[in-house]
């Protein structure tokens, strides 16, 4: 689902993105989105009730966005179905914890995932979590960037607990966002077919997985 | 349905076998006793009143927001011109569906909304909306009711709605996938013409969009769920096999992080299951997905308590693995292809009804796929637990906490008790055999006695005749006796 629609009666674009959020448990994943889109962190009196699927609306420079952001179950055991989560997705943030050496490995897999799956269409930040505790760092900076920049990727550094660096990164991935989907519509020459080849919904993917993708069924007509 | 269980009746009476008008040619069930040229002819009136019950109503439709707006305009000439001109962006837009789209639209565009009327009763087939159910009735009187909210436009999202439906009983044939296609391309162009052509804000498209999936979809329901043509049904069973013989998977293996002691959470629970198993009674795709969003809302319930934290996705999903599991939803992969298939798509991608059905598509996947690592257990564990040799809740059953429901204890007791017994069983019959085999060892080794007896000392019997002759020639008295009989021969 690229951007979803032209605005209506005239007054500014709006787009809806779908940006998911991967990355190992425990690296502050949930934490991230609350902070974000609640501005609560650890909070007791907290009311939401789940923080797995958050949206936030946004307004760029007279362009609203409509933020969808998707949660994915970080155990090793769901890594299989990663696929089934990020298709169609226009970002995604890959979150690791700075004090955690295996939890970079694993955004570096994900990395390697996306970009084999989607290619370049989709906006990938890498996420260093948790710099509120710079102390026990294990993953230096200079190696995160160098990665990130190596794939394509932009790196961040926050910390949901001390509310460091979230606002900076969601804002500079939507712009990203917004700018790929204007490159795409371009491409495509006209705004208003846009939807042509990406609005098919969720699909259960059993053994080949691109023989049901975007394009599965326009081979007969 | 009720078609089937009268097909199923049997007719003897030659009267009754016979076309109900007496026309003279046999009649068919199916046809509600007439033959298919009387039926055809009956039919056909009663379709003739629907449609012009329709029409009366789109008409009055029409003369109602016509006296509200007053608009001098001709509607028909603005309506033919934009519909071309969306034939257009059609044609250049894709050229592979160009033949059964063109089809569709263009016969819109020549016939003006009046000569509608005529082109809908020209259909020929007698089948379509042969029966149209209650539900079907009550969706349709909804959809006009709702449609007159948008004046003009609603008008015209009921003609291209009607139009859609007679296009897609002409594909009936088609792969489920083309139909889908088609679906797809109708709710798009929809939302694009209500959005362009009649300037609708998008909350209102999404909500009018909402009601011509629910209308559309209750009269499509029967022909594309679970159709004949795919093998999703057969992909149902395995799903149902496969829950089934999970049984034994734990909240713990899972790593489920709701405490079910907790009464709320239980209850949570068990809501949850009935929202995912009640899926599939619903018809809409929209109302399935409010049913397994409804369900997520309780897992989140559950979880909320347990944790007392907003849920994230990695305590969502092992959950809703863990309610699919215990649930075992009818016809999971029916009704998760339906709704991939027709679902309006905007509200699948990006909406929160679309996330937990992704979620839902993600516990599915897994459970298909799940081994023994993904439980982290042993493989001898998983194989033994698979095959039903053991079962884990077993060791589970000494600390049971006291509000788990007596018959489920008394079931666990029974299962000891019928385990024991099976034991004895056993026993029993082990013994039984080696019984047997005694007994044959026993015979065996009486007839190999005898035997080696038998060869030991041998039978022999030895001849009689000299003593005997001895005792005859010792007989002295021999020549005392008369002499023999001689025969005498008469003369006569």
């Amino acid at each position: 689902m690229a951007a979803a629609g032209s605005g209506a009666g005239g007054g500014g674009r709006s787009f809806s993105f779908k940006v998911v959020l991967l990355g190992e448990g425990c690296v502050g994943k949930t934490s991230l989105v609350l902070r974000y889109c609640e501005n609560k962190f650890n909070d007791k009196h907290i009311t939401t009730l789940q923080a797995s699927f958050l949206t936030k609306k946004l307004n760029i420079g007279g362009k609203r966005v409509n933020l969808a952001i998707w949660d994915t179950a970080g155990q090793e055991r769901f890594h299989a179905l990663g696929p089934i989560y990020y298709r169609d997705s226009n970002g995604a943030i890959l979150v690791y914890d700075i004090t955690d050496e295996d939890s970079f490995q694993k955004v570096k897999n994900w990395v390697k995932e996306l970009r084999k799956m989607l290619g370049n269409e989709i906006c990938l930040c890498i996420v260093g979590n948790k710099i509120d505790l710079e102390k026990e760092r294990h993953v230096s900076i200079q190696e995160a960037e160098t990665y990130a920049e190596s794939v394509g990727a932009k790196h961040y550094h926050t910390s949901a607990k001390q509310n460091k660096g979230i606002e900076e990164l969601f804002l500079d991935l939507c712009k990203r966002m917004i700018e790929t989907a204007q490159v795409d519509e371009r491409a495509r020459g006209n705004g208003s077919s846009q939807s042509g080849t990406t609005r098919r919904g969720v699909q259960i993917i059993d053994d080949e997985p691109q023989a049901q993708g975007s394009g599965g069924c326009c081979s007969s007509g | 349905m009720s078609l089937k269980s009268e097909r199923r009746g049997i007719h003897v009476d030659q009267s009754e076998l016979l076309c109900k008008k007496g026309c003279g040619y046999y009649g068919n069930p199916a046809w509600q006793g007439f033959c298919s040229k009387c039926w055809r002819e009956e039919y056909h009136k009663a379709r003739q009143k629907q449609i012009q019950d329709d029409w009366e109503l789109a008409e009055r439709l029409q003369r109602e927001e016509e006296e509200a707006y007053a608009s001098s305009q001709s509607t028909q000439g603005a309506q033919s011109l934009t519909f071309s001109k969306f034939e257009e962006k059609k044609t250049n837009e894709k050229t592979r569906k160009v033949t059964t789209v063109k089809k569709f639209f263009s016969a819109s565009s020549r016939t003006g909304a009046k000569k509608a009327e005529i082109h809908e009763a020209k259909a020929p087939s007698p089948s379509i909306n042969r029966q149209v159910s209650i539900e079907t009735d009550r969706a349709s009187k909804e959809f006009i009711e709702f449609l007159k909210t948008y004046q003009k436009s609603g008008q015209d999202i009921y003609k291209q709605c009607k139009m859609f439906l007679e296009a897609m009983h002409h594909k009936r044939e088609l792969s489920i996938e083309e139909q889908s296609e088609c679906a797809q391309d109708f709710y798009q162009n929809v939302a694009e013409k209500l959005q362009t052509r009649w300037k609708v804000s998008p909350e209102k498209v999404e909500k009018a969009m909402d009601q011509i999936e629910k209308y559309i979809m209750t009269r499509l329901y029967k022909y594309v769920f679970c159709p004949e043509t795919t093998d999703d049904e057969k992909k149902d069973l395995v799903v149902q096999k496969r829950i089934r013989a999970l049984h034994w998977v734990t909240p713990q293996m899972l790593c489920v992080p709701v405490n079910e002691e907790i009464p709320e959470v239980s209850d949570m629970v068990v809501k949850a299951i009935t929202d995912i198993i009640e899926m599939d009674s619903k018809r809409v795709p929209r109302d399935k997905l409010a049913c397994i969003t409804q369900c997520s809302k309780h897992i989140f319930n559950a979880i909320k308590i347990t944790k007392n934290e907003p849920a994230s996705a990695d305590d969502f999903l092992p959950t809703l693995i863990y309610i699919v599991l215990k649930g075992n939803p009818p016809r999971l992969q029916s009704n998760i292809q339906y709704i991939t298939r027709f679902c309006n798509p905007s509200r699948l991608m990006t909406g929160e009804d679309g996330y937990y059905f992704t979620n839902l598509c993600c516990a599915v996947a897994f459970i298909e796929k799940l081994d023994a690592q993904s439980l982290n257990l042993s493989q001898e564990d998983f194989d033994r637990y698979m095959s039903g040799q053991t079962s884990p809740k077993k060791q589970e059953s000494e600390n049971w906490s006291s509000d788990v429901c007596l018959g489920v204890k008394q079931m666990y007791k029974n299962l000891d008790l019928l385990s024991q017994l099976n034991e004895r069983q056993e026993r029993i019959v082990s013994e039984a055999k080696k019984l047997e085999k005694d007994l044959i060892d026993w015979t065996d080794g009486i007839t190999k006695e005898v035997q080696d007896i038998v060869e030991k000392y041998p039978l022999e019997i030895k001849p009689k005749n000299q003593p005997l002759a001895a005792i005859d020639s010792e007989n002295v008295e021999n020549d005392k006796l008369p002499p023999p009989l001689q025969p005498q021969v008469y003369a006569g």
